[in-house]
């Protein structure tokens, strides 16, 4: 189990990729973002983003999938998060795109109240061209190592 | 229709009215978020927060869906380019109602001539008043047509935003 003490600052973890199909960005878009160029493939290709884009509200869902599978791969017992500094829709992502998730750890430091710690990372998804297509920065919290645990190892 | 022009810093916007429920928590979560506190009432109690809770993106997404319905109709938005400052306050839960409160912060001009960055603070609240969500979007706004049609109606041209050499290329939004 990876608690919040196994942290360390500039360590990175790949988060594995998907491949995002027009019918997982229309089906996301129909219920969440029905904006014209998320939900409709003619009307996309007049807007100014020249085709069918998936939300951004889905591409970092599916930055979120891919950290909480990277966490079962690591048994890293995270908690939820408070929240994040910044995010950035730097490019579209059209159907068919690869995106690859990479994160890298900024900063650590223990909760005063409860026992968790932080961890701010940075997370980025690229597509198949190597193109940045969000960006964040974000706080993830964790478990600390129990006491027993801790004086055993 | 309110263009980037007719957008005044300070003023605010009501809108959302979205009921949430266990099974769409649930769906949700087996999709994008599978953390054992989206997922089941009894893994929640078990949790730092007592039952189960909406995934943080979830609420996110409900947040578009009332921005889309409740403001998107009157304001000639063109998706953004994300957001910062994004706080969980408190957990969403089934039953929850949840409704939002935007109000604008700062209009920044940028290089385009058809498009202006509008930061809007919004907060998202439950059916007691109580915030559960805050962030400060970077929404993209059309200007008025008639400064588009006096650069050449160039406005929407597919394609033009990637050719134009170092102006931000929006993601979604």
């Amino acid at each position: 189990m990876k608690h919040w003490e196994d942290f360390e600052v500039g360590e990175t973890t790949e988060l594995g990729s998907h491949r995002i199909t027009e019918a997982e960005i229309l089906a996301f878009a129909r219920q969440y973002d029905p904006q014209p160029f998320h939900t409709d493939p003619v009307a996309a290709r007049a807007s100014l983003y020249g085709g069918l884009i998936a939300s951004g509200w889905h591409t970092c869902a599916l930055m979120m999938r891919l950290s909480v599978e990277a966490n079962r791969r690591e048994q890293a017992a995270a908690t939820g998060s408070p929240g994040l500094d910044s995010c950035r829709w730097l490019k579209p992502v059209r159907p068919d795109d690869v995106l690859t998730g990479r994160t890298e750890v900024l900063e650590t430091w223990p909760s005063r109240s409860k026992p968790i710690g932080f961890v701010r990372r940075r997370v980025e998804m690229r597509n198949q061209h190597g193109e940045v297509v969000v960006a964040i920065v974000g706080i993830t919290m964790y478990h600390r190592r129990p006491a027993l645990e801790a004086a055993a190892s | 229709m309110k263009y980037f022009e007719d957008v005044q810093v300070g003023e605010t916007m009501r809108f959302g009215r979205y009921e949430v429920t266990g099974e769409e928590i649930v769906e949700y979560a087996r999709q994008f978020d599978p953390q054992p506190f989206h997922l089941d009432e009894e893994a929640g109690r078990q949790s730092l927060f007592g039952g189960l809770v909406a995934s943080g993106w979830h609420t996110g997404a409900m947040f578009i869906r009332m921005i889309c319905d409740g403001m998107i109709p009157d304001n000639a938005t063109a998706g953004a380019k994300g957001f910062d400052d994004l706080r969980w306050i408190k957990p969403v839960r089934p039953g929850d109602v949840l409704s939002v409160e935007s109000v604008v912060r700062e209009k920044v001009e940028g290089r385009r001539p058809d498009l202006g960055t509008v930061k809007v603070e919004s907060r998202i609240s439950n059916q007691r008043g109580e915030v559960v969500m805050s962030l400060v979007s970077l929404v993209l706004y059309r200007r008025r047509p008639a400064a588009a049609s006096r650069i050449g109606g160039q406005i929407d041209q597919p394609g033009r935003i990637r050719s134009e050499p170092g102006a931000t290329t929006p993601g979604a939004g």
